[in-house]
């Protein structure tokens, strides 16, 4: 866990060098491209979300107009529940099978680098990449998926054509692309536990299961908590997948978050109202951010 | 070996190969696709192309852009990559050797974090409204300006932790022996942090390449459009061309597979933002 550290300093340990101005000013250029590429944009965005935007124009001050109007569009309210499913139903799923598949190779396996470099490929690759893949799946036409449901007598589910089956797929999709986060998380945990607890348990005759229960989980929670708020962090933007395999439909039946507000600005024009999704959103982000650098910091703590 | 452990490994072994077939299988699938003619792309559902065609790519390049597209990432990503690992190998040497006060040390990393952590599309609608007032929209100088940007953090946190690594017993040595502190900085710790260097090099690389949602908002015509927006715009048309299509999901995967081939050992703890070492 090298992110807490980082942190945290190692102050005790290290002697730091004590030199007057100079390391400020090795910084200042680095914070202050920082601040003009994310600062400055959510500042400037929060002022866009007290304005309304007509034909890409600014109009003017609107006090909390947009604020309102998003508070009373059915249509936001249904893309941030959409966004919440996706991501428990995924996140869930990603860290299952993650934990699962960590827990069976841990013990056995000292990792060669291709094997490795073989499982977490999906991840590296860019995401719109990720989606031409699995359109390639998925099309009715050209695709493997149908085929595959005919020859076990499933019929052709088409999955990208109806709504419950593009969600199910946009899912199937996520936990392809991002269980090797969770996977690579929870084996790096799982390998660094101290072992002699489960000696001890070993010793005195518990089962695996029991075993499981009562030390590898509890011993393991900080590191999956880490895991879990870091991908559900990132998977509040899903964007570029969806964009390329079904652009939030069929209907409005994969719209999230991200989706919704990116048509709003880029393809309405309303700048304002999408900043003012985008800035209700960021607060709840900020909570979670907050929530991973905690986490972060005190598995570390615990690790070490 | 006993029987039952013998059994478990055999257990192990064939879990890891079914994990390894579902996260390789797509990639087979796209790449097959579009070596395959279109004939045979729509004859049947074959695991090989039936006869083997480089005409999907041959199209990608004469009808779709693709040659621009390729030359702007090439471009951008080169351009802003530099730049970032200037600014945040400085920021990481002033956080990994000295010691500053007023908790800016804190102030920064948690900065540093924050920003990585920031989706995309919180950062479009302002960026797309500062770029329309400097002229900047859909050009490379304006997504270089923003990815530079953007992926500092992403060496700085990087850097910081390699260079914490660098024992300063041999740079103050260094200078007891007379160097300056800029000296010592270029002889001896960088060539030691190189290995360091170059895989958050290569990271940067794999992040600033892969970006979509930005370069997308941005950019409008293959002038400055990359190779991700360029994939994008095979899509949407009222009929996909699929051979051309998985040519150019092959085209945006290939770099960055070869990159990862080549940063193997070091790919974890880039990929998991150093919560994995």
């Amino acid at each position: 866990m090298v992110a807490a550290k980082a942190i945290e300093g190692r102050e005790s340990r290290v002697q730091r060098l004590r030199s007057g101005a100079v390391p400020y000013f090795l910084l200042l250029p680095a914070m202050l491209a920082l601040a003009a590429v994310s600062l400055y944009p959510i500042f400037d965005g929060g002022r866009a979300s007290l304005h309304k935007y007509r034909y890409a124009l600014d109009k003017g001050y609107a006090g909390t107009e947009n604020y309102i109007s998003i508070y009373n569009d059915p249509v936001f309210w249904q893309a941030i529940a959409t966004t919440a499913r996706f991501i428990i139903i995924s996140v869930s799923i990603e860290t299952l099978l993650g934990l699962l598949l960590a827990l069976i190779v841990a013990r056995e396996l000292r990792f060669s680098g291709l094997i490795r470099v073989a499982l977490i490929l999906p991840m590296t690759i860019a995401p719109v990449v990720v989606g031409v893949i699995w359109r390639l799946l998925y099309a009715s036409n050209i695709g493997i998926v149908d085929p595959l449901f005919q020859a076990l007598g499933l019929g052709t589910p088409d999955v990208l054509a109806h709504p419950t089956s593009a969600f199910i797929g946009l899912v199937v999709v996520d936990v392809w692309e991002w269980t090797p986060l969770l996977f690579l998380i929870i084996l790096a945990g799982l390998q660094s536990l101290p072992q002699d607890p489960f000696e001890a348990a070993r010793v005195d005759g518990a089962s695996a299961l029991q075993i499981f229960f009562h030390h590898t989980l509890p011993l393991l929670r900080p590191v999956l908590l880490v895991g879990v708020v870091l991908r559900t962090i990132d998977a509040v933007g899903t964007f570029d997948q969806i964009f390329v395999l079904t652009k939030g439909g069929p209907g409005t039946a994969t719209q999230l978050i991200a989706i919704y507000a990116y048509n709003t600005a880029f393809l309405f024009n309303q700048y304002g109202r999408s900043m003012a999704m985008l800035i209700s959103l960021l607060a709840c982000l900020l909570l979670l951010m907050v929530a991973a650098l905690h986490l972060m910091r005190r598995s570390s703590e615990l690790v070490e | 070996m006993t029987p039952r452990e013998r059994l478990g490994s055999v257990f192990v072994y064939f879990t890891l190969a079914v994990a390894i077939g579902l996260a390789l299988f797509p990639f087979w699938w796209m790449t097959v696709t579009s070596l395959k003619r279109p004939v045979d792309i729509f004859s049947s559902v074959a695991l090989w192309p039936q006869q083997i065609t480089f005409d999907n790519y041959y199209r990608l390049m004469r009808d779709y852009h693709f040659g621009p597209f390729l030359m702007n990432s090439v471009v951008v990503v080169t351009a802003a990559v530099a730049v970032s690992l200037v600014l945040g190998t400085l920021a990481a040497y002033a956080l990994a050797r000295f010691r500053l006060r007023f908790g800016v040390r804190r102030m920064a990393l948690y900065a540093v974090l924050l920003v990585r952590m920031l989706p995309g599309i919180l950062l479009v609608v302002p960026l797309y409204i500062v770029l329309a007032q400097w002229g900047l929209l859909n050009t490379r100088l304006g997504l270089i300006l923003i990815y530079a940007g953007l992926n500092t953090s992403f060496v700085v946190w990087m850097m910081q932790s390699f260079l914490e690594e660098i024992p300063r017993d041999i740079e103050e040595a260094a200078m007891v022996d007379g160097d300056s502190r800029l000296t010592a900085l270029r002889r001896v710790v960088l060539p030691l942090a190189a290995p360091g260097l170059i895989a958050t090099a290569i990271f940067s690389v794999i992040a600033t390449y892969n970006d979509f949602i930005i370069a997308l908002a941005l950019t409008s015509t293959p002038v400055a459009q990359t190779i991700p927006v360029g994939v994008s715009t095979l899509i949407g048309k009222i009929e996909i061309q699929w051979g051309p299509m998985a040519a150019a999901g092959v085209v945006g995967a290939l770099p960055i597979v070869i990159f990862a081939l080549i940063v193997q050992r070091n790919f974890v703890r880039g990929l998991t933002l150093g919560a994995v070492k």
